[in-house]
């Protein structure tokens, strides 16, 4: 697959002007935005926090699947160690505000609204799917968002074949919440571990893996010929992505809600599957539980719907002016792949209550156990489509 | 200090607070008052929230945060909270005999006002509301903290729960059929009375008939908020239940769907106009789903099971 997104690519023509207009649009739209959403949480600031998040992830390209094939063709760690980084800013983050939150975490106290999701083989099998399905769409969806706004012509499948996915998740929530996730146990780390506990060992194991990532060579690229090709042109290095990552995400915890970029595709998946009377009258517990809520629609504007409106349009106006927007029309074996990878991603986030960013940085960065189980089984999910696609386009 | 020593520096503190704009009754505080009261260590704050997360991203400062469905009722069965656990929460949250608890929250105090028809009924003395709640504290810019506080534990003892504040099936049913003398309010939509819907828009509906109970007038709950999330003058809130025929000349009983709205008007006929109110907290979701029992549904709706 030719993705316009590696780095060995070059870029093409900055459009500076392009670049401020775009932006400008956005701080636009974040004054005629009203000040709070009906939970009180602040709109504008959501669809802020959304572009800065779509210029990291559009700058450092912070693509779970990129870094991923980056690590297995090349065995090159900096993407996979950006991840990483991310986690353990966000961890010390979210674990400074646990403390302030809920001062003793006695079992059976859970931080307001983090992504601490049930974990049963439901939540395995989803997030398998979810890496099949990156690896086959070519990224997850938080990257086929900033991959939009690079003017990727396979991402919209994706996103319409996620779309789908998430109703085929509805479909069969019920069944699935019933015999596993209804009596799945909520693991907290902290709640097991107390907040030294619970960072001792997650930072431990992301400590563990990094010396061993940091084993592999750094390929070598020339310098920067100055500060604005740095920032402006070429990709920022992941690791400082993922700081930045990881900072803005207990910023967002603090004054918005967890990181996710699935709850408003999925609320309007739901919300038109609904209208079509295909879904059943109820889904189960599900608007219970914490995690990327996939409510139905009832006021147009929703929190998660402009922090990813903010997300794309942050992305667009970094790609405009790095040279990375690139608009090309996909081939129709790209968009068969798009589609199909995108409707695994969709069943894989409904089912998990989340994706690469609301399941696994979210709810690693809280120490939730779904988090790690989630990212173990969409790495193999991923591995397993990464060798698929290997031996099919040899 | 002589009489007359202690009526003017009465009169000085009274005019001193009137000065500066901030108020205290016997049942409300404003924004003003409270603000400039949160240092005193007898001010108790307490914020009961319906929203998960918004005590934690900024609440009034020193306030403790009850969680209405934890906290306020019993977590099994369908109850208030129990005496033992409703006074162990209080002590935690530093509330001694001679504590003034102030209670606030969001949505207009919904749930503010439930917690204070609870207390009332174990007795809790000096409990009083945020007038205004949340949203009247956020829309002046007052200062919000997210650390939460951690008072020195109190120890107030509860009274055994005083059943005259609240309404159970029977004495509704004996007022739907015209047995006892009581005047009922249902503070519902009007949708919700008149029987056009079971329950309001994007709530799921937990009972199984529509309509209201006999006898019962309609005043929605928020025909005694002002635009700032107030209560309204009590003399425009006397009018207005008045004008229904609810002017305190007989006991009233108001219910609403599950019982928090209408602690609220609760609050404010029985604190703010003084009126024998009692709190029908089974409300429709008791009464809509019980056998037998005399309905009126003018719009007619029929369960259908979906």
């Amino acid at each position: 697959m030719t993705d316009t997104t590696l780095s060995s690519a070059a870029p093409g023509a900055s459009r500076p002007v392009a670049a401020i207009l775009v932006a400008a649009g956005l701080l636009g739209l974040a004054l005629l935005l009203p000040e709070r959403d009906p939970l009180g949480r602040p709109l504008p600031l959501s669809l802020i926090l959304g572009g800065a998040f779509g210029v990291l992830l559009q700058r450092s390209r912070f693509c779970f699947f990129c870094v991923s094939r980056d690590f297995l063709d090349q065995r090159d760690a900096r993407g996979l160690l950006g991840i990483v980084a991310a986690l353990a800013v966000g961890l010390l983050g979210y674990h400074a505000l646990f403390g302030a939150w809920v001062p003793v975490p006695a079992p059976g106290r859970l931080p307001p609204d983090a992504h601490i999701g049930p974990v049963s083989w439901v939540l395995a099998v989803g997030a398998f799917a979810f890496g099949v399905g990156m690896a086959v769409a070519g990224s997850c969806i938080s990257a086929h968002l900033y991959r939009l706004g690079e003017g990727a012509g396979a991402s919209p499948f994706a996103l319409v074949g996620a779309a789908a996915g998430f109703g085929l998740g509805f479909l069969t929530w019920n069944p699935l919440y019933l015999t596993a996730i209804q009596e799945a146990p909520v693991v907290w780390l902290p709640n097991v571990l107390g907040y030294a506990g619970s960072l001792a060992v997650q930072l431990g194991v992301l400590a563990a893996l990094s010396v061993w990532l940091m084993r592999y060579p750094w390929p070598r690229e020339a310098p920067a010929s100055g500060a604005f090709e740095a920032v402006f042109r070429r990709r920022w290095p992941a690791h400082l992505g993922g700081v930045l990552i990881g900072a803005l995400a207990t910023v967002a915890y603090f004054r918005v809600g967890p990181l996710g970029v699935t709850a408003e595709l999925g609320s309007l998946a739901r919300t038109a599957a609904d209208g079509a009377g295909l879904l059943p009258g109820r889904l189960e517990g599900l608007d219970g539980l914490a995690g990327c809520a996939t409510a139905i629609k009832e006021t147009l504007l929703s929190r998660n719907g402009v922090f990813v409106a903010g997300l794309v349009l942050g992305a667009f106006a970094a790609a405009l002016a790095a040279g990375d927007f690139r608009p090309r029309a996909p081939r129709r074996a790209e968009i068969l792949r798009a589609l199909g990878g995108g409707v695994l991603m969709g069943w894989g986030a409904m089912v998990s209550l989340g994706c690469t960013v609301g399941v696994l940085l979210s709810g690693i960065m809280a120490g939730a156990l779904s988090g790690w189980v989630f990212a173990a089984f969409c790495l193999a999910g991923l591995w397993l489509g990464w060798r698929v696609r290997q031996r099919l386009e040899r | 200090m002589t009489l007359r020593a202690s009526l003017r520096s009465a009169t000085i503190a009274v005019c001193a607070l009137w000065a500066s704009g901030a108020a205290a009754s016997d049942f409300l505080v404003d924004t003003a008052w409270l603000e400039a009261n949160l240092n005193d260590p007898r001010t108790r704050v307490i914020e009961v929230s319906v929203n998960p997360g918004v005590f934690e991203r900024g609440h009034i400062q020193g306030a403790s945060n009850f969680v209405w469905h934890t906290n306020l009722v019993d977590p099994v069965r369908r109850d208030i909270a129990s005496r033992e656990a409703l006074e162990r929460r209080l002590r935690e949250a530093g509330v001694d005999a001679d504590s003034t608890v102030i209670l606030y929250g969001d949505t207009n105090n919904w749930f503010a006002a439930w917690g204070a028809w609870i207390f009332d009924i174990y007795g809790v003395q000096n409990v009083k509301l945020l007038d205004g709640g949340r949203k009247k504290w956020e829309a002046e810019g007052r200062p919000l903290a997210t650390r939460p506080a951690t008072p020195k534990p109190g120890s107030i003892v509860l009274a055994e729960a005083n059943t005259a504040l609240r309404a159970r099936l029977g004495d509704v049913v004996a007022a739907a059929e015209k047995r006892s003398d009581v005047a009922l309010v249902d503070i519902r939509s009007a949708d919700e009375y008149n029987g056009k819907v079971i329950a309001p828009a994007g709530v799921q509906e937990l009972a199984i008939r529509a309509g209201h109970v006999p006898g019962a007038v309609n005043v929605p709950w928020g025909a005694a908020v002002a635009a700032d999330g107030t209560f309204k003058p009590v003399e425009e809130l006397r009018k207005i239940y008045a004008a229904q025929g609810i002017d305190g000349s007989k006991p009233v009983i108001t219910y609403c769907r599950i019982g928090e709205r209408s602690s609220h008007t609760w609050f404010a006929l029985s604190k703010l106009l003084g009126y024998d109110v009692r709190n029908y907290d089974g409300s429709w979701t008791e009464y809509g789903n019980s056998v037998g029992v005399p309905v009126v549904n003018v719009a007619g709706t029929v369960w259908t099971g979906r």
